[in-house]
């Protein structure tokens, strides 16, 4: 059992056993049950909750019901402390919150200031009416300021159609989905007055303006590699899954980290997409709310497959190759990462979606991404250039091993790479920038786009390219499905040089662009 | 049952063979001058259905007996003073005798650069109409015998276990192509688990079946060495490939060269001492070798140009590109163009001058 004194007022201590006439009318006086909408987050998407409040008559006391996990009811010990130093009563009676669906597990301290409005309605402090039509989704601090909750855009979402009311710092992020429906407040002391009409709802802040791409490494750092920046324009323009194998220090994470800025930015649907799931897994989101760059996601080696492709217990929350949705997944030393988290993501792969199962239930994320991967060619890492790898053949089988055939059959661009050149390396000459190489992207794309419009189908390869095909399909050089590959390369290499027809220069430099291949299967 | 028809004298072997405690010295001396059911009889009277159970067991798995006096039995063993009494074989016991042979043996741990030799003396050696000896082992051994196993002259292997389970089990396929189209040779008994005395026997024999013995790569100390020392016994002459000095699995191979051995860096090195040795060889392929088809240096233009920026040592793409100052398309197709001409390659998207 446990026990609040209210000393808000500072000079009363209640009688529990003595109620003096005053005390008692006061108490019946009273409204005693309330229910305000609220939500909370469930993986990642919002669950519209009801948080209903009932005072009674008792031995005073909080009780929160309704599956509550430790945030939850740690809410009564700040909910109290806010309404108290907002100047506002604490009734010294029993409280019991239930929310509402009772059966749903509810996480997290979004449904702070629901409880708090609640507790206010039901003890009289505010009207019922002025809470008609209205939702509440806020964390309390201690001193009756509202602070940011995760996942406000799947909030938002749950709360729709109702008027909803935001920590003033999560406004902009429900506002992306709720536009005028959604208010932002600093403080519950603030939240009392509008509602008891004493005051209106304050100004949004004004929106910062967005820079399109400031802050994204550039490609002119990167010095020579005419053959990985060449990989990196093909994977933008034609969505090419690239893996870059190469000795230490030849440049792979400085190259996957300048992809994104190669990539035109998401559409509007797509940036809603990405953003609802950077919101709900509590990620950084820009300035501007709205993620309009394709994210970039780049997970350890270590990471588990569950923080890989989603899950966990209750809540199924999205992993990283969901988070990576419409942007770039990059795996750096691909070949240290458990075979099984490797494996787990050709489905996705295929598919461009994962479906997460467990006992409580089945949830579908995006995982449309396009992946980049960066490994070694052997464990001492020199075995790409001919002749000076030494490992012995168990061990660089036992290296390889990881990678099967399925999941290097995913990748249309196998690369090998070079250390830079020292001269490249020493000279003052500063390589092409991202803008100029994303121009090109952008060109090849809508070539491709153009293409695909006008429903003409592509024109044939030129017979050259036939020939050289052929041949290398006729000596089992070249499988089905790689011919298919190198086909799609070639025909991105043709886009980005800006040629109509497929010719026998775009289908060597499409086979060059997998030559590393029999690098990471011997 | 086989109890109602006589059983052939390979079955006698077969059992004395399969006796536990009889080595290869103690089956040679009980076969010196009796024939085997004569010495089955000698030693343990009667148990005529053991013999009976062993013989099936061996028409069941297709593997037949050879004794000294089977006129399979190869011809290169016949004086020698460690050949085996008995031989079991899988495949074909005659291609032991049809072609000259050559072993390529060496390490079981390979760098790339062995295993690429390998692969390409045993193919080219078949082609030439030369059967390739080895051991079916991981490595230079595997290697060899897959190269072997592409086309032409029947592939040979000598292996140190019983015949009935394929050992090193990742080569059961290999092994089964080579029962195919040659011989898998062994002097243990069916049912027998490799022991560690095995190898160095099965590397003696190895030797003793093969016109020349070409190491392509070993450390100082390998169990190649064994099957050297036993070809320099017998005066078969032993050829390394020479590798390099900073390479521990070219230390043996350089060492070899040192002391005399002829070194190796073409089929044409071993085909010469093959032809030394006295061994007539079959008629020569009949496509010339790329190197031998004249060239058509390309007119001036890109072509000619990466021709001249490319060397003869492995050279990026990276660096071709700036160098002759092309985009990749037009880089990859010329550099292409060359390759169909003979005068570039690519290895592993590295490329040069041939």
């Amino acid at each position: 059992m446990k026990w609040w004194f209210a000393r808000a007022d500072g000079n009363k201590t209640p009688n529990l056993t003595d109620r003096s006439p005053e005390v008692h009318s006061q108490m019946l006086g009273v409204r005693m049950l309330s229910a305000i909408a609220a939500a909370t987050l469930s993986g990642a998407v919002g669950r519209s909750v009801s948080v209903e409040v009932h005072v009674s008559n008792g031995l005073p006391g909080f009780t929160i019901v309704g599956l509550p996990d430790a945030a939850v009811r740690e809410s009564r010990d700040r909910v109290r402390a806010a309404l108290l130093s907002s100047g506002l009563p604490w009734p010294l009676r029993r409280v019991t919150v239930n929310l509402a669906p009772s059966g749903v597990r509810k996480g997290g301290a979004g449904l702070d200031l629901a409880m708090a409005v609640g507790l206010l309605v039901a003890t009289g402090e505010l009207p019922a009416a002025c809470t008609e039509g209205m939702a509440f989704c806020g964390e309390l601090g201690l001193n009756g300021s509202l602070r940011h909750v995760p996942g406000m855009i799947a909030l938002a979402d749950a709360t729709a159609p109702l008027q909803l009311v935001v920590p003033l710092a999560d406004l902009r992020e429900a506002a992306l989905v709720r536009g005028e429906a959604a208010h932002g407040v600093s403080t519950l002391a603030e939240l009392c007055g509008i509602l008891k009409g004493q005051a209106r709802w304050p100004e949004p802040p004004l929106a910062p303006a967005t820079s399109a791409s400031s802050g994204l490494p550039d490609l002119a750092d990167v010095r020579g590699q005419a053959v990985g920046r060449h990989a990196l324009e093909v994977a933008a323009a034609g969505a090419h899954h690239l893996l870059m194998v190469g000795p230490p220090g030849s440049g792979k994470s400085m190259l996957a980290e300048r992809l994104p800025g190669l990539l035109p930015p998401l559409s509007h649907e797509e940036a809603m997409t990405v953003t609802r799931i950077h919101s709900a897994a509590g990620c950084a989101l820009p300035e501007g709310v709205l993620v309009s760059r394709p994210p970039f996601r780049a997970p350890h080696h270590r990471a588990s497959i569950v923080a890989l492709i989603g899950g966990g217990s209750w809540s199924l929350r999205p992993g990283e190759i969901t988070l990576a949705t419409h942007g770039i997944l990059f795996l750096d030393e691909m070949g240290e990462f458990p075979v099984a988290a490797l494996e787990a993501l050709r489905q996705p792969l295929e598919e461009g979606v994962i479906r997460v199962s467990r006992a409580g239930g089945t949830v579908t994320f995006p995982a449309g991404f396009l992946l980049v991967a960066a490994m070694n060619p052997c464990p001492c890492g020199e075995g790409v250039y001919p002749g000076s790898c030494k490992c012995s053949v168990i061990d660089r089988a036992r290296y390889t091993r990881r990678l099967s055939a399925p999941l290097l059959d995913r990748f249309d661009l196998i690369v090998p790479l070079a250390r830079p050149d020292p001269d490249d390396l020493l000279s003052d000459i500063r390589g092409e920038s991202t803008a100029v190489s994303a121009a090109r992207v952008a060109a090849a794309r809508s070539r491709a786009a153009d293409r695909t419009a006008s429903g003409e189908g592509e024109p044939p390869v030129h017979p050259d390219g036939t020939r050289l095909l052929a041949s290398r399909l006729r000596a089992g050089q070249l499988s089905a499905r790689g011919l298919h590959k190198v086909s799609a390369v070639a025909r991105t290499v043709a886009d980005l040089a800006g040629d109509e027809q497929v010719g026998h220069g775009h289908v060597c430099d499409a086979l060059s662009l997998r030559a590393a291949r029999t690098t990471v299967t011997t | 049952m086989t109890a109602g028809r006589a059983l052939p004298e390979e079955a006698y072997a077969a059992a004395l063979a399969s006796m536990p405690k009889v080595g290869p010295a103690a089956l040679r001396r009980m076969l010196a001058d009796v024939p085997p059911s004569v010495a089955w009889s000698r030693c343990t009277p009667g148990h005529e259905a053991a013999v009976a159970r062993i013989w099936e067991r061996h028409e069941e798995l297709e593997i037949s007996v050879l004794t000294t006096s089977s006129p399979e039995y190869p011809d290169s063993l016949l004086g020698d003073p460690d050949a085996p009494a008995v031989l079991f074989c899988r495949g074909n016991p005659a291609a032991v005798n049809q072609c000259p042979t050559v072993a390529l043996v060496g390490t079981r741990s390979p760098t790339r650069y062995g295993i690429g030799v390998a692969a390409q003396f045993g193919a080219e050696l078949a082609a030439a109409g030369v059967s390739v000896v080895s051991g079916l082992a991981l490595g230079i051994d595997g290697a060899a015998h897959e190269g072997a196993c592409a086309a032409g002259a029947p592939p040979i292997a000598v292996v140190a276990g019983g015949l009935g389970e394929p050992y090193p089990r990742r080569h059961a396929g290999l092994w089964e192509r080579v029962a195919d189209q040659g011989v898998v040779i062994s002097e243990s008994p069916v049912g027998i688990r490799t022991e560690k005395w095995r190898f160095p026997v099965r590397n003696v024999l190895l030797a003793g079946l093969s016109d020349v013995v070409v190491v392509v790569e070993s450390r100082h100390h390998g169990g190649s060495m064994h099957t050297v020392n036993a070809a320099m016994a017998r005066g078969i002459p032993v050829g390394a490939v020479p590798g390099s000095i900073r390479s521990p699995t070219s230390e043996g191979t350089n060492a070899l060269l040192a002391d005399g051995a002829f070194p190796v860096c073409s089929l044409a090195d071993i085909l010469v001492a093959l032809s030394l040795n006295g061994v007539s060889l079959p008629a020569p392929p009949l496509s010339l070798p790329p190197s031998a088809q004249p060239r058509v240096v390309p007119g001036p233009g890109a072509d000619r140009q990466i021709l001249e920026a490319l060397s003869p040592d492995p050279t990026s793409l990276d660096r071709l590109a700036r160098m002759t100052g092309l985009d990749l398309p037009a880089l990859c197709g010329g550099l292409e163009r060359l390759a169909q001409a003979g005068l570039a390659r690519d290895v592993g998207g590295w490329w040069e001058r041939t």
